[in-house]
Parts: structure tokens; C-alpha cells; sequence
């Protein structure tokens, strides 16, 4: 191979090299960019909310007084809560009789809990709002919390089968050794293991199904509005600086619940050396 | 004690055996039933309820026709689905390039730090999805950031319409979909053998095109399956950034549901769009599994 040949490969392939890191550098400008602006904006005075006109807290106090905003935080308080809780059980139960039994059909038990990821929630919205319109329940708490857990359920059982896969068989059979019996070694060994997973397990979920719009749009019943479908119809109505401010206390509350998540999982492994 | 411990250990354990058979039941038992109860049989339902006539008030008829289906097959409603699946395509398509540049430089570029820039890529993720989509709401106005940056490149007039508008969609679409595209194409990518690539270099070979693109070709069909099947069934971004004016699929199910009540249209809509995703994810598997070589070796 000639030399001018190779240099010009080797030109080529720095070219790219190039590109790519410099390509990438605006993709995360362009990432990051709009959590900027939504936090800059919320301290604007103006609301258009295109034009900077100065420094105000005035749409921070306005959110603080809207009862709306108050009654719908609720709602999504408690139904993050309680999907959040009973997908991360259920995730924990399944991931476990998944990582340590042997049953037939695991594959299809497999499937099944991955299904609700790859269909387009949509579709699983609507089936299940045909579902509850057929045995006339009503459309309220309980239906918001079971659809929610159905959306949640494949992440929570993902993260909790990766920390399953973890667990190291002889120390619960060191355990049974030492003398527990199968229930002891469940709660003084597997679970305080597990509970770190369970608990960013937790998070995750209530993260998404406090964020999730598209099942609740179905399943949400009169007095049951979430934040998310509230802040969707102020909207669509344009563009509302107090939708930048509770979106800026989201951002923050959000970055504290991981950093504390990532802080408290980095401590109990550094404790564990 | 210990030697007490010791004889008695081995009969526990065989006692314990069918008692496990239980407990196991037991574990499994609530997700299949929720899972079962609550998406598989409610989806047969809907399958039932597109094969139904409408009812009085909105209600579901006791008949059963195929006229759901032949009113969907009509050219307002192709168009729909046309529109959708065309939309999905073309985000599908920017994501990946888009993905493949960012996955590139995080297996091959970033080195240490790259858990940094994972972690940034996904912060965004964390932040609301509307508070992200307000905030692009507001970049592209029309006297917003890119308004006026265009402006001062002489790209565009003093007043362009950026929002709301196709390509301010696909915008939108490009922030929420772009994780999920770059995570599988990383992934794939650190897999490649840097011998190979040291190799083809010594033979004098461009690696990256010979080399690199296609043994990372099982991440970027991952990826593909991970954007294509999800972006089927928007449909708060379009509202939003497009305007609501060219409807979609998932619009168009919303609308039937909520607004016009029309339960068995509606369902068969929805079992359209199923069986569309369906399409879609066996294409991507099996277009896995020929670029493996193995049974697709996603989960």
C-alpha cells in the first residue's frame, strides 16, 4: 500500500473522529439546552415568556396559590406512591422466583412481563380503559394505580432481576446452614440485600408513573386529574410561565431523588466493601 | 450446637422441597394475574369490541360486523396511518444517526468519562416530559432563541414560523427518543473487538465503514426497535409542536375515545396500530438475529 494512500486514510479516519466528537458536543447542547431555558424563564417577569424582562418570582408565588395545580399534585402524589410500592413488590417477587426457582414457562412468564415495554402504551391504555368500562368500575384512584403499575412494572422487574442476579447463592445458604429457616433467610438475608435495588427500584417507578401522561389520559376519572394532564391542557392553550416554574421545582426535586438514590446505593457498597 | 445444626440441615432442606413448589406459585402468581387480568384479557376484549356495532349513547353494541374495519380502510383514515407510520420512519431514521454519532463517540471517544456523559444524556429524561416540551415551545417561537439565531445567519425571515410545525415534531420527537436510540448503539458498539479494528488498521483499511458500522449493526437494530415501536403511539408532541393539525394515530384513538365515543372504532383503530407494531418488531428481531447469527440476543 502506498504511502500517500495510508496518509490519506489515516487523515480520513481523524476526520471523523473529528466530527463525531464535535457533533456530539452539540447534541448535548441541544440536550440540555431547553432545562436551561425552562429553568431560566421561570424567573421572568414578562409572561410571554419569549422576551426577558426581568428578574421575578412572581410565577412561583402564582403556582403556590393555584388550588388546582395543589389538587392535581395530590392525585399524582398518591398514585405514584402506591404504583411505585406494589410494582417494586411485585418486580421483587417475580425477579426472585425468576432468579433462584425453577418453574416451566419461564419463558412465556418472561415475556409476559416485558410486554407492556415494547407495546405502545397507547394501546395498552385504551385496552385497559375498554376492560373497566366493561365490568363498570368506576374510573378513579384505582383505576390510575393499576394502569400506572401495568406501565411500571416492566422497569421495576428489570432493575430488580439485574440485583437478583447478584445475590450470591452461599450466603443464603450459609444462613441456612448457620440455621435459619427459609422464612429467616428471606427477611435477615435477601431482602435488607435487595433493598437498595428496591428502593431505586421505587424511585424509577414513581418517577415514571409521575410523569406519565398517556395512561392517565384513559383511565383518569372526574376530581382524579394528574399533575402531568393538567399541566397538558394549560398547554395546549400555550405556552404558561408557571408550567417553567413547577417545571423548574420538578427538575430539582427529580436531581435530588436520584442524586440521593445514587448517594445512598454508593454508600451501602462502599460500606460493604 | 454446631454438630446439633449440622444433622438437622439436610433434612430441612429435603423436607423443604415441595413447600418451594408453593412459595414459587406463590411469587409468580400476583404479576401473572395482574399482567393476564389486565393487559392480555383486556386486549382480546378490544379485538372483540372492534368486531362490534356501536350502542345507543356511546355504549358498546351486542352485534358483530367487520364495519369498523372497512370504515378504517377508507382513504381519510389510511391517510391518518400513512402519516403516522411515515412520521415514525423519519424520526426513526434522525434518531439513529443522530444515536450512532453519539454512541460512537461515547464507546470509542469519551474513555473515562464517559458514566458522565451517560448520566447527562439521561438527566434530561428525568426532567418532566411536558416541562421538555414546554421548553421547546418556547426555543422555537417565533421571536425565541432559534428564531433569532436563524435570523442573524440570514437563514431565515425576521418572523419564520418554527412552532408549530412538522419539522418542530420531529424536534420533539428527536429529544424523547434519542436515549433510548443512543443506550442500545453504545451498548452494541463496546462489544466490538478492538483487535479487529487494530487489525483492519494495519491492513490499511478505512475501519469505519468496513469495520466498526457493521459489526455494531445488532445495537442499531436495536435501537431502531426501541424508537420505531414507542413513537407509533404519540400523540401529546404533535399536539403541542405540530399543532394538532395533521393528525396521527394516537390522536386520532384519543379523539374516538374520548371526545366522540366511538368505542368500536376506536377499538379497531387500536388493533391496527397493534398489529402495525407487531410488524414492525418482527421485522427488527429477525433483522437481529440474521446480524448476530444468534437466537436475537436482546434480553
Amino acid at each position: 500500500m502506498s504511502r500517500t494512500r495510508r496518509r490519506w486514510t489515516q487523515l480520513r479516519a481523524g476526520a471523523l473522529d473529528t466530527f463525531f466528537s464535535v457533533a456530539t458536543g452539540v447534541v448535548y447542547v441541544f440536550l440540555l439546552a431547553p432545562i436551561v431555558i425552562v429553568v431560566v424563564y421561570s424567573f421572568d417577569r414578562s409572561s410571554t415568556g419569549f422576551i426577558w424582562t426581568g428578574f421575578s418570582t412572581h410565577w412561583y408565588r402564582t403556582l403556590f396559590h393555584d388550588g388546582q395545580m395543589w389538587q392535581a399534585l395530590r392525585v399524582s402524589l398518591v398514585v405514584g406512591a402506591a404504583a411505585a410500592t406494589c410494582a417494586t413488590v411485585l418486580g421483587t417477587m417475580s425477579a426472585y422466583a425468576m432468579a433462584r426457582r425453577r418453574f416451566r414457562g419461564r419463558a412465556l412468564f418472561n415475556a409476559l412481563l416485558l410486554m407492556p415495554l415494547v407495546v405502545p402504551e397507547i394501546v395498552l391504555a385504551v385496552a385497559f380503559l375498554v376492560f373497566l368500562v366493561r365490568v363498570r368500575a368506576p374510573l378513579g384512584y384505582f383505576s390510575l394505580i393499576c394502569g400506572h403499575i401495568l406501565v411500571v412494572l416492566p422497569f421495576t422487574t428489570l432493575i430488580m432481576v439485574a440485583a437478583t442476579s447478584g445475590l450470591h447463592r452461599d450466603l443464603e445458604e450459609a444462613a441456612a446452614d448457620l440455621g435459619a429457616s427459609p422464612r429467616q433467610v428471606v427477611i435477615r438475608v435477601i431482602v435488607p440485600l435487595l433493598l437498595p435495588a428496591m428502593f431505586a427500584s421505587f424511585v424509577l417507578a414513581f418517577l415514571f408513573s409521575f410523569d406519565d401522561i398517556v395512561m392517565s389520559t384513559f383511565v383518569n376519572g372526574v376530581g382524579t386529574t394528574t399533575l402531568p394532564l393538567l399541566v397538558y391542557s394549560m398547554l395546549k392553550l400555550g405556552v404558561s410561565p408557571e408550567v417553567n416554574a413547577l417545571g423548574t421545582l420538578l427538575v430539582a426535586v427529580t436531581l435530588v431523588l436520584l442524586l440521593t438514590t445514587g448517594v445512598r446505593q454508593a454508600t451501602v457498597m462502599l460500606k460493604r466493601g | 450446637m454446631a454438630t446439633d445444626v449440622a444433622t438437622e440441615a439436610p433434612l430441612r432442606v429435603r423436607r423443604a422441597r415441595p413447600e418451594r413448589h408453593w412459595s414459587t406459585l406463590l411469587l409468580i402468581a400476583p404479576s401473572i394475574a395482574l399482567l393476564v387480568g389486565f393487559v392480555v384479557v383486556p386486549f382480546v376484549y378490544v379485538v372483540r369490541v372492534s368486531l362490534a356495532t356501536q350502542g345507543p349513547f356511546g355504549s358498546i353494541g351486542t352485534g358483530w360486523t367487520l364495519a369498523n374495519y372497512r370504515q378504517f380502510f377508507q382513504t381519510t383514515y389510511l391517510q391518518i396511518l400513512g402519516h403516522s407510520v411515515w412520521l415514525s420512519f423519519e424520526n426513526t431514521v434522525i434518531c439513529l444517526v443522530v444515536g450512532y454519532i453519539v454512541g460512537y463517540f461515547l464507546a470509542f471517544r469519551a474513555g473515562r468519562a464517559t458514566p458522565v456523559f451517560v448520566l447527562l444524556l439521561i438527566v434530561p429524561f428525568w426532567a418532566s416530559f411536558l416541562v421538555r416540551m414546554s421548553a421547546w415551545m418556547i426555543l422555537l417561537s417565533p421571536h425565541g432563541i432559534v428564531a433569532s439565531i436563524l435570523h442573524t445567519l440570514h437563514v431565515a425571515s425576521s418572523s419564520v414560523q418554527l412552532v408549530p410545525s412538522n419539522g418542530a415534531v420531529l424536534v420533539g420527537l428527536l429529544y424523547v427518543f434519542l436515549p433510548s436510540a443512543v443506550l442500545p448503539i453504545y451498548a452494541g458498539l463496546r462489544t466490538v473487538d478492538p483487535s479487529l479494528v487494530e487489525a483492519a488498521k494495519d491492513l490499511g483499511c478505512g475501519t469505519h465503514w468496513r469495520v466498526i458500522l457493521p459489526l455494531g449493526r445488532p445495537g442499531i437494530v436495536a435501537a431502531a426497535l426501541f424508537v420505531f415501536a414507542p413513537s407509533l403511539g404519540v400523540f401529546v408532541i404533535p399536539v403541542l409542536l405540530g399543532g394538532g393539525k395533521s393528525l396521527i394515530i394516537g390522536n386520532l384513538i384519543v379523539t374516538l375515545y374520548l371526545e366522540f365515543r366511538n368505542m368500536p372504532f376506536g377499538a379497531a383503530v387500536s388493533v391496527v396500530l397493534f398489529v402495525i407494531v407487531m410488524l414492525g418488531i418482527v421485522a427488527c428481531l429477525r433483522a437481529m438475529r440474521s446480524a448476530d447469527g444468534s437466537e436475537g440476543g436482546l434480553f
